[in-house]
């Protein structure tokens, strides 16, 4: 179990640093960089002007000395500076995290109070008009684009309420969140409820046509124990598992419903600063996403082990 | 005519509301403003764009401005803001202000005439080791100044190599604010400090701007507002959906597009909403250096076909302004009439006419519907550039030029154009102060670094140099129309037309007055208050 | 749950299902979502094919008088501010999806294919530093690394299919790779190696074929998500670039402007990417079906 542990965290650490090198060097083949967009923002072309930005910058520097500066830094919990603001990266990010980790904690919560008990229904309905119904239902939220489904929820809230919900920093509090963040946060949510939805029926199915639960049923246990406390909790587990890896891969999601509904998360965040060229917030974000999906990961397999006595530690 | 007559409506109704209740303002509150972007930064000396301009012109002063209760920016309507009086020498070269006594930074050290010279000798280079900016596209505009000096500290003197009395329209423009000595330029980008009406006390990227009154301000009783507050949203239909719901005060200057305005006005009944032009102009880059179009044929068979009007219907129903190089009357000061307009290239009345021409042209070359001639046409990769570059392939079509857009990161749309790598751009081209200065000077003047075609035309510079040492008007006026000709006929930069636009707010917003020939001038908002 | 013996449900339901035809129908009958997925899908490829005839109009064509024009007889789905017919503009944006998807999984799987038949079959070393080129690779969510790729490569129809491709490499070489490990030791491989096949042949010949299914079920699955993550970066306008009638960038245009005074511009490209993903998702459950059994929902 130890030696297991170990290798595991060996290879995260491995694959954060590569994934360090990669952004690095992918952020350096986009064509123009800082410099280029500081002086065609206002209009210049001057070569001199751009070499001076770039020096300030440090960004005329060897590639191996930027990034050892970087990794340097991180050591240090120093990300660097913004090229925009001229904050410290750190300061610009920090502010950003728990607004998309409120959005994205609400659509997991909203993901699994629709998903888990309608999988179940449609399992245990199987094959009835309801399971088809709610098949459907699923694969659509599947299909459906999140900014599209947040542009007509948009559109609808318009129509009813002749208001759209702006985000505001100075509302602070439970009801204030809910008010702002309630309807991305479904928006963004749709998608993993039916994907939990469907991984709840299609686990609950397999479960349901066990031996163990027709004997329950044959000792004359009512269906719904029978359903909701034999058979749910042993086809929980890869449905725990999809969850945690929906949660790395809201990000995503994210991205775009805070580019519709104008959230100041960290996940737009990371498409404007990929657009300005602003390589420590890039870079540094890029690490925290893949930090986080890594991490998850991990955690999944611990759980998967702790929880399902027949995966051994042999890899 | 319809704008026209929309301008002197409106331009009645404001000198109304201003003129008889001036002694009713109310003072207090706090104005919420949409924004529709991210502002590159703080410091209006680096950047050439209204969203620095509109947002933190409130925290500074100019020596002198364009009369804020004037609709029209105009030499003859100049006055002081931190000079208290200006006069010229006898040979028309020296220019000395003398200073409002008494004027404090918002961290409260002194105003003195240093700062005058720290800020202009940062702007036009003078000065290399300052770091009070580290670029500035306006360095055009101060190549005639030989030198600032200053005489004690309530007077400074501007020194020129030759006469040019633009010079004090150009300081009168929101693009010169006087920066502190003192300050540097990482502060001036994040959080600048000034002498103006409000301190910006926040500017959270991507989030909100905040500003808040100047308790200290030096002129006294202003500004009457407590607070201005910008917030950042992107995305246009939020926007306007927010105003309409009473979120904004106020829209983004010119943020609301014709075909916005009905629904805007049918959603929110007393909105007050203004058009007017935004001396913002499409318009052709060419590259005239490399094939197709170093053949002046096809030049011309290209600004043949194009129709002003049709661009101009899809764009703002109609409204957008038909000129040459210079804003047209009556918005503009400057622009040629009507009546001379209509002989220029790119302009005419009919233009099937000038398209069968064009297409004879065409076919001599060897070019036809089946065989056309292929171009690749660039534009910056956002929506105002892209839309009439889209309308430009279309109308290309029908001169057997087959047009695909190259949608250009604005990151290096002006490194692309500078290099020549290019054979059409459409461009988008504001002009900060309705003057032919500025707008030759900057865009068609051979050394110019704004200049991005490389136009270069010995004949042209020489008529440039002559209009701006004239000092009488009107015979000023007409070197102005033989250059905007000159440059018509040349093919240098097919002007498309002038941007017209709305701007909104809520009438308990007062003392609100646009003026109509520049964007870029009127944002003090010293003058503005809040009626509730 | 055991294999599902079509060819034995057949034979009990009659002799009248020996024709291709009437073998359609069974399916059909069997699966009816997998069968309307079909029909939908069918469409999708017919219209992007045939767009040029469909199309009643240049989708290009600017008509300033038609600026916004309504739904109705002259344009059935209305017009955008440019004049531009919406109906033969989703009809041709069929295309750009089709192209997008395909191509983007295509890419994918040959490049995924490869990675996954190599490491699978080579083993030791090889094997163990693409494992952790994948892991890397993984570490993104699939739209988080089309984003940084679309951005790295620019705005145009060639770099969008590559910016999605490439983060679609690791699920298809990771199921390839398993199924290799599992059949490299299969009796039948044995076999060709013995009779003195060369491996290269053996990769190709024997071990790819029967990896095809897993293949086929994921390929549908992913060319959905193509699609919607195309749409995502056109939308963000980091796709495909104006004037091409990708449904992705008419949202994003019609979005910023449009929501209130003209929502058919929002509703109807919606609606083709959706029903669309929507078409390739059900059939890609009826393939998982019939193909996969052991993962039948």
């Amino acid at each position: 179990m130890g030696a297991y542990l170990i290798r595991r965290l060996l290879l995260m650490a491995l694959t954060l640093f590569g994934m360090s090198v990669l952004i690095f060097v992918m952020l350096r083949l986009v064509p123009g960089d800082i410099a280029d967009i500081l002086t065609n923002a206002s209009g210049i072309s001057d070569a001199k002007e751009k070499a001076k930005i770039a020096h300030e910058l440090g960004i005329d520097q060897p590639i191996l000395v930027q990034y050892g500066k970087w990794i340097g830094g991180l050591a240090h919990g120093d990300l660097g500076y913004a090229y925009v603001s001229e904050q410290p990266a750190l300061d610009e990010i920090l502010p950003r995290i728990p607004i998309s980790a409120k959005l994205a904690g609400m659509a997991l919560f909203f993901a699994v109070l629709f998903g888990l008990p309608l999988g179940v229904i449609s399992a245990v309905r199987q094959n009835t008009r309801l399971d088809y119904l709610l098949r459907v239902v699923s694969l659509s939220g599947l299909s459906l684009p999140s900014f599209w489904l947040g542009l007509l929820v948009l559109m609808a809230s318009v129509q009813w309420f002749g208001m759209i919900p702006i985000y505001d920093a100075d509302r602070t509090g439970f009801w204030a969140s809910v008010s702002m963040l309630g309807l991305p946060a479904m928006t963004v949510g749709f998608r993993s409820s039916a994907l939990i939805m469907r991984l709840t029926r299609s686990s609950m199915l397999e479960v349901l046509r066990q031996d163990y639960i027709r004997t329950a049923r044959s000792k004359g246990a009512s269906i719904v124990a029978v359903n909701f406390k034999h058979a749910l909790r042993n086809a929980l587990l890869p449905v725990v598992t999809v969850i945690g890896i929906e949660a790395a891969f809201l990000v995503g999601g994210l991205i775009v419903t805070e580019t519709v509904f104008n959230i100041p998360g960290v996940a737009r965040f990371l498409v404007e600063a990929i657009l300005w060229r602003d390589y420590p917030i890039v870079q540094n974000l890029v690490m925290l996403i893949a930090v986080v999906v890594v991490t998850i990961n991990f955690l999944v397999d611990m759980a998967y082990m702790a929880l399902d006595p027949r995966i051994k530690f042999a890899d | 005519m319809r704008l026209g007559m929309a301008f002197a409506a409106t331009s009645l109704a404001v000198f109304m509301t201003t003129a008889s209740p001036a002694f009713a303002q109310k003072a207090g509150g706090t104005l919420h403003i949409s924004h529709r972007e991210n502002p590159p930064s703080a410091s209006i000396h680096e950047e050439a764009t209204i969203s620095v301009v509109s947002t933190f012109m409130a925290a500074f002063n100019n020596l002198v401005v364009f009369d804020p209760k004037e609709k029209t920016n105009s030499p003859d309507h100049i006055i002081g803001d931190l000079a208290d009086s200006w006069s010229w020498d006898a040979s028309k070269t020296k220019l000395t202000f003398k200073l409002h006594p008494g004027v404090k930074w918002h961290d409260g050290k002194p105003f003195t005439a240093k700062d005058v010279k720290c800020t202009f000798d940062a702007v036009d280079g003078a000065d290399a080791k300052s770091d009070l900016v580290r670029k500035s596209p306006r360095k055009i505009w101060y190549q005639n100044v030989k030198d600032i000096t200053v005489n004690g500290d309530l007077e400074v003197t501007f020194e020129l190599k030759r006469p040019q009395s633009s010079l004090l329209s150009m300081l009168a423009s929101g693009y010169s604010p006087i920066y502190a000595c003192h300050a540097n330029g990482r502060e001036m980008r994040t959080k600048p400090i000034g002498t103006g009406p409000f301190k910006v006390t926040e500017f959270k990227r991507n989030e909100v701007i905040k500003l808040v009154k100047n308790k200290d301000y030096f002129k006294k009783g202003k500004p009457y507002l407590d607070a201005i507050e910008w917030k950042i949203v992107p995305n246009r239909s939020t926007r306007m959906l927010g105003f309409q719901s009473g979120q904004f005060d106020m829209t983004f200057d010119s943020d609301v597009s014709f075909p916005m305005l009905k629904d805007v006005m049918d959603q929110k009944k007393d909105a007050v909403c203004e058009a007017r032009a935004t001396a913002v102009s499409s318009n052709i880059l060419i590259n005239r250096d490399a094939p197709p179009f170093n053949n002046p044929e096809i030049r011309r068979a290209m600004v043949d076909t194009i129709d002003v009007k049709a661009f101009s219907q899809i764009l703002s129903q109609g409204h957008d302004l038909d000129g040459a190089a210079m804003l047209p009357p009556p918005a503009g000061k400057w622009g040629m009439p009507k009546e001379m307009l209509a002989t220029l290239p790119g302009h005419a009345a009919d233009v099937e006419k000038s398209r069968a021409e064009a297409r004879k042209i065409m076919e001599k070359l060897g070019y036809s519907a089946s065989n056309p001639l292929k171009i690749k046409i660039a534009t910056r990769n956002i929506a105002i550039y892209r839309d009439p570059a889209v309308i430009l392939i279309d109308q290309l079509k029908k001169v057997y030029i087959e047009g695909d857009l190259e949608p250009i990161d604005s990151s290096v749309w002006y490194n692309k154009i500078a290099k020549k790598d290019y054979q059409l751009g459409m461009n988008l081209t504001g002009v900060a102060v309705d003057d032919p200065d500025v707008n030759f000077y900057e865009n068609y003047y051979s050394t110019s670094e704004r200049n991005y075609t490389g136009y270069n035309n010995p004949e042209v510079d020489k008529l440039i140099d002559q209009q701006s040492a004239e000092t009488d008007v009107d015979k000023r006026k007409k070197l102005v129309w033989e250059i905007e000709k000159k440059l018509a006929e040349d093919v240098a930069r097919p002007t498309i037309g002038y941007n017209v636009a709305n701007t909104c707010w809520d009438p308990k917003v007062k003392g609100v007055n646009l003026q109509v020939n520049s964007i870029y001038n009127g944002w003090r908002f010293e003058d503005y208050w809040l009626d509730k | 749950m055991s294999v599902i013996d079509h060819d034995a449900a057949l034979a009990r339901a009659g002799a009248n299902v020996t024709g291709f035809w009437s073998q359609l129908a069974f399916m059909a009958r069997r699966y009816p979502l997998g069968a309307v997925g079909a029909v939908i899908v069918a469409i999708f490829v017919l219209t992007a094919v045939f767009a040029d005839v469909i199309a009643p109009l240049d989708p290009t064509a600017t008509n300033s008088k038609f600026s916004l024009a309504h739904p109705g007889s002259a344009f059935w789905l209305g017009a955008d501010f440019m004049g531009r017919d919406m109906y033969s503009r989703i009809v041709h944006g069929a295309r750009i999806s089709l192209a997008v998807g395909a191509g983007a999984m295509g890419l994918g799987a040959v490049i995924g294919i490869t990675v996954g038949l190599a490491s699978g079959y080579l083993g030791g070393w090889f094997d163990l530093v693409l494992q952790r080129l994948l892991d890397i690779m993984q570490a993104l969510p699939l739209l988080v690394m089309a984003i940084v790729m679309a951005a790295s490569l620019g705005p145009s129809l060639r770099n969008t299919i590559i910016a999605i491709a490439i983060p679609l490499v690791p699920t298809v070489a990771r199921v390839v790779r398993s199924s290799t490990l599992s059949l490299r030791e299969q009796p039948f491989v044995e076999a060709a190696r013995a009779v003195g096949m060369g491996e290269l042949r053996i990769a190709v010949r024997h071990v790819l074929p029967n990896t095809l299914a897993p293949l086929i079920v994921l390929a549908t699955a992913q060319i959905g998500s193509a699609i919607l993550v195309e749409a995502s970066l056109s939308f963000l306008g980091l796709g495909i670039p104006e004037p091409h009638p990708s449904w992705g960038r008419m949202l994003s245009e019609s979005a910023a402007e449009y929501v209130r005074t003209a929502p058919w511009l929002v509703i109807f490209p919606g609606i083709a990417i959706s029903l669309t993903v929507f078409g390739t998702n059900l059939l890609g459950d009826a393939l998982r079906d019939i193909l996969d059994p052991r993962q039948r929902s």
